[in-house]
């Protein structure tokens, strides 16, 4: 299947789930933000990760940040604003942190982003404890209705943005150094500038999603907004649907958020178990995903 | 006119000094073939070159400008392409994916993507690699990788082509038909090779002019018959090998 | 405050976690030199031992101290169970290097992951504690519970034991040889399949001693693992990889830095001490653990 034709089914799939707030009831608006903010975040995970090889264990701090700004600057900015701010904010940390963290490679770069998110949450835990903050709540949120269609357009932007990137010349190259960093570089590839260009366009939209999703939770609590595991999800359903292919994360999304319906409620521990367990087995026996090794795309 | 010119080029590693105040000039158009024995430090030359190692002295001009500082990216959009002796094809594309990233990134830059594939399958046709186009890299054969150096390095446009041992561990027909290939490309293309080789009787039969390394120094330089002859050459590498 | 600084009461506290932190590291330090896997669920098994410890305590009313071996059997023989079953196909199929070491990553996260819940499944998550040998012992001005002065001497012999035991016996010799050089090392007839498995089980029981001792002075709790883990590689940068001697000095190091760092600031602080090191490290030295470059041809 041609990208673009992958690009179609997935916007067909989002464009027909926006029926749901007129057919079911706050329940499936719930599931489908759920699911839309497993979309947002996975297709911009795999933007950095899947096309690059630079995985990322780190991704929930631009959703924190997000999270963050969009709290602290609750009845100061518009809330169309705040969210501009949200996915401003986390770009920039993203672009501020690049340069050194890109310079590290394989599994350093992987444990590096897991402590640099652990730094972060800590660090604002500090700042909001001396602030006198334990939590924050905030009142006055829009509408489910709203954030659902929010959540929606999130989803299609990002993965709009990681088709884009997908058939360009950024997303060539990144393959290129996921393969071979030198040997892309020898031949011609701006290897630091792609790194770094592609880790900012990743950070974008989870710093909106994390935004949005503190408007849906109405209240803003560190250890939660930073939580890693919010980063793991991300990879398992990357690894899950396929990290190199634009149908990957809704696949991934869609068997989670499934499952979390499921589980998460009443036994959220089995919940975790299961992710773990389905991630070790992917790695071991489908490295390629749901997507490589269902709708194999390459005539290899 | 010199294409490359090399100024009293030095280079350690730690307690190694791989190369140690080499110069030379290669003239636009010429073959010149580089011998020397295992660890002589021709493939550190490579890398200074483009700009995989920063040297710890000395001086290389291309067309008249230093490289001096410039990226490995940088190096090869000025023109000058290498190929790596211990091949490294980008494994989990296809062979024509591998190629098109060279011609989109190297010094012909294409913008268009399309355009780009086109050009990287008529590289590939030349390299009789046409085949194997949508092919996993990682799949080919020691000689089909070796053949994807080349062709990835031909497709960046460049002007000038270090082949690092692209014969090497090769049957001697593919040997034989590597010879053919090359010397049908520096003909069409007008392009200027240096080309590292163990096989010293396609060396000597390829190239306008020969340069010796040993030890890191440059022990003798000039025509095939004149270095083939040269009485330190004789003594320390045939000599050797004798 | 230099009152408490310079009492032998910080200094004391320190070397206990650096004590603690060196025999989690000597673990990881051999999984990961003699296989570059980087085990992220290391400090799990610093959870696992705690809770061995915590119910064998709790439920038979046996002594951590005696427990201790039962653990570190356990453990050991959990490590060359994950071994056999998971990692020596993925080490065997060894062709794309760099996709090796992160894709095991990616299944010691999800082991981790398992673990963790696992643990909050089965135990549920409060954390849980034990008193044992908690009278206060004083020696000169410095005053200190009985289980820390034991697990602060059981942590270095048992370091010292590590130490020796890679210096002197023979399979200790086999692991130094794959961490220094795996390929020299099977060309001179090193058993390379014995020495992984035999570097899983010393890496695993050791870190599940480390959790032993660690439930005798501190709560555990399922989700106590991973700070440990983290502490465990910033130990490894600063000494070395397969460098135990300096893995150790670098283990008080930490040791010194996180208690000191806290005593002069607040208890907020510990962890952003912990992950500042840690990320200022890794920045610092972007090859990780090793200095060298790649070597390009
Ligand atoms: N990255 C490196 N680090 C340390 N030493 C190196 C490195 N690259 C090459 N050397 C050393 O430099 C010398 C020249 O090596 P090389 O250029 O590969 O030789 P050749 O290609 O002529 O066989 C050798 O002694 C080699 O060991
Ligand atoms: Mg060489």
């Amino acid at each position: 299947m041609s990208p673009a034709r992958d690009l179609m089914v997935v916007l067909a799939l989002l464009g027909a789930s926006a029926g749901v707030p007129f057919l079911g009831g706050d329940y499936w608006i719930g599931v489908g933000i759920t699911a839309f903010m497993w979309v947002a975040l996975t297709q911009s995970w795999s933007l950095l990760s899947g096309l690059s090889g630079y995985v990322s264990l780190g991704h929930v701090v631009f959703y924190g940040l997000g999270a963050y700004v969009v709290v602290a600057s609750w009845e100061v900015l518009p809330i169309a604003v705040s969210l501009a701010l949200a996915a401003g904010a986390a770009a920039v940390f993203a672009f501020a942190t690049g340069m050194p963290v890109l310079r590290v490679r394989g599994p350093y770069f992987v444990i590096l982003t897991f402590g640099v998110a652990e730094l972060v949450k800590f660090v604002v835990m500090a700042a909001e404890a001396a602030a006198g903050n334990a939590s924050r709540l905030i009142l006055g949120t829009p509408e489910i209705e709203t954030l659902f269609f929010l959540m929606l357009a999130l989803a299609a932007a990002a993965t709009v943005l990681a088709w884009g990137v997908r058939v360009s010349r950024l997303g060539h190259g990144l393959r290129a150094i996921r393969e071979d960093e030198e040997a892309a570089e020898t031949l011609g590839v701006p290897v630091a500038r792609y790194k770094l260009l592609a880790f900012v366009l990743s950070a974008c939209i989870p710093g909106a999603v994390g935004g949005a999703m503190a408007l849906r939770n109405t209240y803003f609590e560190p250890l939660q907004a930073f939580d890693p595991m919010i980063s793991f999800s991300m990879i398992a359903m990357a690894v899950i649907g396929g990290s190199d292919d634009l149908r990957g994360p809704v696949v991934g999304a869609a068997c989670f958020v499934f499952l979390s319906e499921m589980l998460w409620a009443n036994a959220p521990q089995l919940y975790m178990i299961i992710l773990g367990l389905l991630l070790v087995i992917f790695v071991l026996f489908v490295p390629e995903g749901l997507c490589g090794r269902l709708f194999r795309s390459r005539g290899a | 006119m010199s294409l490359l010119e090399v100024r009293q080029l030095s280079m350690r590693f730690g307690g190694v000094q791989a190369l140690e105040r080499v110069s030379f000039t290669v003239a636009e158009g010429k073959i010149i073939g580089l011998m020397g024995a295992n660890g002589a430090g021709k493939t550190t030359l490579f890398s200074l070159i483009a700009g995989n190692e920063r040297p710890s002295s000395g001086e290389i001009l291309f067309e008249n400008q230093s490289l001096a500082g410039l990226r490995p990216d940088q190096v090869c959009r000025r023109g000058v392409a290498r190929t790596f002796q211990v091949v490294r094809p980008f494994a989990g594309l296809t062979v024509i994916e591998n190629v098109t990233t060279a011609a989109l990134f190297g010094m012909r830059r294409y913008r268009d993507r399309a355009q780009a594939r086109d050009a990287a399958a008529a590289v590939l046709q030349e390299l009789e690699l046409g085949d194997r186009a949508e092919a996993l890299a990682g799949s080919l054969t020691l000689s089909g990788q070796k053949r994807l150096e080349v062709a990835r390095a031909l497709a960046t446009g460049a002007r000038l082509v270090l082949l690092d041992e692209v014969m090497a561990g090769l049957t001697p027909m593919e040997v034989e038909a590597m010879l053919l290939t090359l010397r049908t490309l520096h003909r069409t293309r007008g392009l200027t090779l240096v080309v590292i080789e163990h096989v010293m009787r396609a060396l000597m039969q390829l190239s306008d002019e020969i340069l010796v390394l040993h030890s890191g120094r440059l022990i003798a330089q000039g025509e095939p018959p004149a270095v083939a002859s040269d009485p330190e050459v004789l003594r320390l590498y045939f000599g050797e090998a004798a | 405050m230099i009152e408490t600084l310079a009492s032998g009461q910080l200094l004391f506290a320190a070397l206990a976690l650096g004590a603690t932190y060196a025999l989690v590291a000597l673990g990881l330090n051999l999984v990961y030199g003699t296989m570059r896997l980087l085990n992220v669920a290391h400090g799990d098994l610093v959870m696992l031992g705690g809770y061995l410890t915590y119910w064998a305590f709790a439920l038979g009313g046996i002594s951590p101290l005696v427990s201790l071996l039962g653990t570190a059997v356990a453990a050991a023989l959990l490590g060359a169970l994950a071994y056999r079953l998971l990692f020596r196909a993925m080490l065997g199929a060894r062709r794309t290097g760099p996709r090796v070491e992160a894709n095991s990553l990616l299944l010691f996260f999800g082991l981790s992951i398992i673990a963790q819940n696992l643990a909050a499944l089965v135990f549920s998550p409060t954390p849980r504690g034990y008193e044992y040998l908690s009278d206060v012992l004083h020696f000169g001005n410095v005053a200190l519970t009985g289980n820390r002065l034991a697990a602060l001497l059981v942590a270095a012999a048992l370091c010292l034991a590590v130490v020796l035991f890679l210096r002197w016996h023979t399979m200790g010799l086999a692991m130094r040889a794959l961490i220094e050089h795996r390929e020299a090392a099977a060309v001179v007839g090193v058993d390379i399949d014995r020495v992984q498995i035999a570097s899983f089980a010393v890496g695993f029981g050791t870190a599940a001693v480390a959790g032993a001792l660690v439930s005798m002075t501190e709560q555990v709790s399922p989700f106590m693992g991973f700070p440990f883990t983290v502490a465990a590689f910033v130990v490894i940068v600063m000494g070395g990889l397969g460098r135990l001697e300096g893995g150790i000095a670098a283990a008080f190091a930490l040791g010194l830095i996180e208690t000191y760092g806290v005593a002069l600031t607040s208890t907020n602080w510990r962890s952003i001490l912990l992950y500042g090191t840690f990320v200022a490290l890794l920045l610092a030295r972007p090859q990780g653990l090793f200095g060298r470059r790649a070597v390009m041809r």
